[in-house]
């Protein structure tokens, strides 16, 4: 697998520049790509939040605000420019810092966590070939990445010197540190099932045999664990408990406006692009089309899994997980501290456990 | 152990399960949509009554309507309204003139016309107590049982709160002049020009009125030496504060009410000032202290100011300031005498301007109607008026001592000014006395006398019937003036 960093070096490298030219250069472009890829995704997941919600509520959603006077359906797909709109209202805001916050923190926190879900994307497989830089630990720097962003949160919690704030940014780091380990778990099956930390290499397994989530019935339970946990990660419904907007207003965004919160969002919205992508890759077989899930028709059904569509199938299947996410928000009720709790430490990590132990056996027995 | 086992099942379930309910509610959106896209569609109105079965009660709270046409502006409605949201202005034609109001559609013959006919739905409580009375039956309320009139109207939201003002007639300026209603154009106008100069200088110029000065050059000498009357009375101009030194209650009451009320009077200082001295003993409270007070309050000014003057002209100046020293102060509504509308709107604007640029505002006037072509003789004759008191040593001389002479002559001098408004003389306090001088007033005005000649009716009048008293003189004196 070539990374766009190593094919866009070996593109640079005809023009005979100089190397400290030529790296930050190509830095700046897949920035900047990472940049505009995370912003489209806020814009359109928000709209297509609010539509879900709306539809699963027997209500229209947005249906006003248009682009140029387009204002797209009569009667369902309305509204089409209302995040737009809204993006540009979150811009001209007023940026407020409380007086006793910790100015120099309460400035920081926002950029920590955006910062994090932006180094996630370097890693993140889009299609084959198609990664902004590909580690052969990819698996583990996303994870690694994902983490950062809860530093961001405690720091934010702590700097507004507000209640409902340091409330939030508590439950947030309790439940993220603890989700990470069901996460992690599951993800070491695929790995020992794999034999690879590298995307590319765990795709090819899958092209190779089939997709993971349909190796074992183990694989199959993990993926579950997987996905119920990066749910809690993200923190969405049920478990947005450090949010939770009937108990602590907004939790650890709870003094934040204008920009600073914009960047949240944006993140927010960035992370769960990430975590489906994740999913997608490395249990819902990544490019590969889902006609090729068993790996059983003949090889010239393959044309699908060419390399033009293979960005189509990462993206389909990344947002059909997020339409999953979208859906349980607005089917189940938030969780309480304990039951987030009971769930992650006596369900999750002793299947978890006992999942990564019968898969071994599996392995040695098939 | 089993239970554990259970629960992880049961979870598993019920999440199942509302995944599935909330699910069929995604898919079946287009049955199911509850939410009304309002603008651009509503519920139907529903037929509905004020709660018993009665034809003449069947009426809907809607808005208000009223088919001007068939006004007779009777005042009936207005009458009825209890939280007076109504106003009705009309004008009946003078008996000779051939002037056609017009008929209902019940045949019967208009007597008038109506300028005006208001209706605040913001104050209306839709208690449709305005409709019974209507001897035409043109005010209802719009849908409803009278849908077959007006169709329903139930969202008049306005973005401005003058928005629910609704104006219902229709008799445009021509008419209202032909029906004779120029004066009431004159005092809508005012009025709309009062509210628009307000808006213009809202923040930028006092509440109390400006010290007497006349030109800017003047205003720079006089300063220096009214800073110093600042000092010695508290306040160089009168203000209303100014009486807060009365320390007796009930008197200071009085002084304070007479004072607004000569100041919405618009008179001068001094007026205000005896004013209240007599409504101080009228009452009986005149005492020393207060006299002092009073006497206190604008003697500085005045004095202060009137000697630079002194200073810088002919001493037979003297009396012109002494006597008042707003004289010859050009005020916005001594341009109400221009005839010509568009020359009239021109020299206020003008005014305005030179107003706040504290230029002279005659000049500027001048200079405005003279670039728009419209500077005729009778507009330069009212602007001269101003402009004699200050523009040259050799026009001042004959002017200075015919004002400093008897007051037929200088009658004479202001015989260019235009009639006065009959709301100036209701600052005459006296009952009997203030109708009297309106009566003279009115007859002088048909008969199209000149401002001095009604004046000296006026005082004839009052003198015959013996109720001509020193006050009233001197208002008399100060509105043959022109000030």
């Amino acid at each position: 697998m070539t990374s766009i960093f190593d094919s866009l070096q070996i593109t640079f490298s005809g023009l005979n520049l100089d190397l400290m030219i030529v790296l930050p250069a190509i830095a700046l472009m897949g920035g900047t790509v990472i940049f505009l890829l995370m912003a489209v995704n806020a814009l359109v997941a928000v709209y297509f939040e609010r539509k879900v919600s709306a539809f699963m509520q027997d209500r229209l959603g947005p249906m006003e605000v248009g682009i140029l006077g387009f204002k797209g359906g009569k009667r369902f797909w309305g509204g089409i420019g209302q995040t737009l709109a809204d993006a540009i209202k979150l811009l001209v805001k007023e940026d407020i810092l409380p007086n006793d916050a910790d100015r120099v923190l309460m400035i920081l926190a926002p950029f920590i966590i955006f910062t994090g879900a932006f180094l996630t994307f370097i890693g993140l497989p889009f299609a084959e070939n198609l990664v902004i830089s590909d580690f052969n630990i990819g698996v583990f720097y996303i994870v690694a990445m994902s983490s950062v962003g809860v530093i961001g949160i405690i720091l934010a919690g702590w700097s507004s010197n507000n209640k409902w704030s340091l409330y939030g940014a508590m439950r947030a780091a309790a439940q993220i540190i603890s989700y990470e380990i069901p996460i992690g778990l599951s993800l070491l099956l695929v790995v020992l099932v794999a034999g690879s930390l590298n995307f590319g290499d765990i795709v090819q397994w899958q092209a190779d045999n089939r997709w993971f989530i349909f190796h074992s019935p183990f694989s199959f339970l993990a993926f579950f664990i997987f996905f119920i946990s990066i749910v809690a990660e993200t923190n969405r419904t049920p478990f947005d408990i450090p949010e939770a907007e009937s108990e602590l207003v907004a939790g650890w965004m709870t003094e934040y406006s204008g920009f600073r919160w914009a960047l949240f969002f944006l993140s927010e919205y960035a992370n769960m692009l990430i975590v489906s992508i994740v999913a997608s890759t490395v249990f819902l077989g990544g490019w590969l089309s889902p006609l090729q899930m068993f790996n059983v028709l003949p090889e010239a059904w393959l044309f699908l899994d060419g390399p033009t569509l293979g960005l189509f199938w990462v993206f389909l299947k990344a947002i059909i997980l997020i339409f999953v996410m979208m859906w349980f928000r607005w089917t189940f009720p938030r969780l309480r501290v304990d039951q987030l709790m009971y769930l992650c430490w006596k369900v999750f990590i002793p299947f978890g456990l006992a999942n990564l132990f019968f898969i071994s056996l599996w392995e040695l027995l098939f | 152990m089993s239970e554990y086992f259970n629960n992880i099942f049961y979870g598993v379930k019920s999440f199942l399960t509302g995944m599935k309910l909330t699910l069929s509610h995604f898919k079946n959106k287009k049955e199911l949509v509850a939410t009304l896209q309002y603008p651009h569609e509503k519920w139907p109105v529903p037929e509905r009554n004020i709660g018993f079965d009665h034809a003449e009660y069947n009426l809907i709270r809607s808005r208000l309507h009223v088919d001007i046409d068939d006004c007779i502006a009777c005042m009936q409605c207005e009458k009825a309204c209890p939280v007076d949201c109504i106003k009705i202005d009309s004008i009946k034609p003078p008996k000779d003139s051939d002037f056609d109001c017009g008929m209902t559609s019940n045949d019967t013959q208009k007597k008038m016309i109506v300028s005006r006919f208001t209706i605040d739905m913001s104050e209306c409580m839709y208690c449709n107590l305005c409709v019974f009375p209507c001897p035409e039956e043109c005010i209802y309320m719009v849908g409803g049982p009278n849908a077959s009139k007006h169709e329903i109207d139930y969202e008049f939201s306005q973005y401005e709160r003058d928005g629910m003002i609704f104006e219902f007639a229709d008799a445009t300026d021509e008419q209202i002049k032909e029906a004779g209603g120029e004066k009431w154009i004159e005092q809508r106008d005012a009025k709309i020009n009062k509210h628009e100069e307000g808006i213009k200088l809202e923040g930028e110029v006092k509440i109390a009125v400006p010290p007497p000065v006349t030109t800017p050059v003047k205003a720079d000498e006089s300063k220096p030496v009214s800073k110093t009357a600042v000092k010695d009375s508290g306040t160089g101009e009168l203000e209303i504060k100014s009486f807060n030194s009365i320390s007796d209650k009930m008197c200071r009451g009085i002084a304070k009410k007479t004072f607004t009320a000569a100041k919405r009077a618009g008179k001068d200082q001094t007026a205000m000032l005896s004013d209240i001295a007599q409504a101080l003993s009228d009452m009986g409270k005149m005492t020393d202290e207060i006299q002092t007070i009073l006497d206190g309050l604008p003697a500085p000014v005045a004095e202060h100011v009137t000697e630079p003057e002194i200073e810088q002209k002919e001493p037979e100046s003297i009396p012109v300031a002494a006597e008042s020293p707003t004289i010859f102060e050009m005020d916005l509504k001594d341009l109400n005498g221009i005839e010509d509308k568009m020359a009239r709107g021109i020299a206020k604007k003008a005014f305005i301007a030179a107003k706040r640029a504290g230029e002279d505002k005659v000049e500027a006037v001048k200079n405005a109607l003279e670039d728009a072509g419209k500077l005729d003789t009778a507009s330069e004759a009212l602007l001269s008026s101003f402009t004699a008191a200050y523009s040259d040593s050799e026009n001042l001389d004959p002017k200075v001592e015919s004002a400093g002479d008897e007051k037929p002559e200088s009658g004479e001098q202001s015989q260019d000014l235009p009639l006065f408004d009959i709301k100036d003389l209701n600052s005459i306090d006296e009952k009997m006395a203030r109708g009297m001088a309106k009566k003279i007033y009115t007859a002088g005005k048909r008969a199209e006398k000149s401002r001095s000649e009604v004046i000296r009716d006026i005082k004839a009048g009052l003198s015959d019937a013996g109720k001509l008293d020193s006050a009233i003189e001197e208002l008399l004196n100060r509105l043959e003036t022109g000030s």
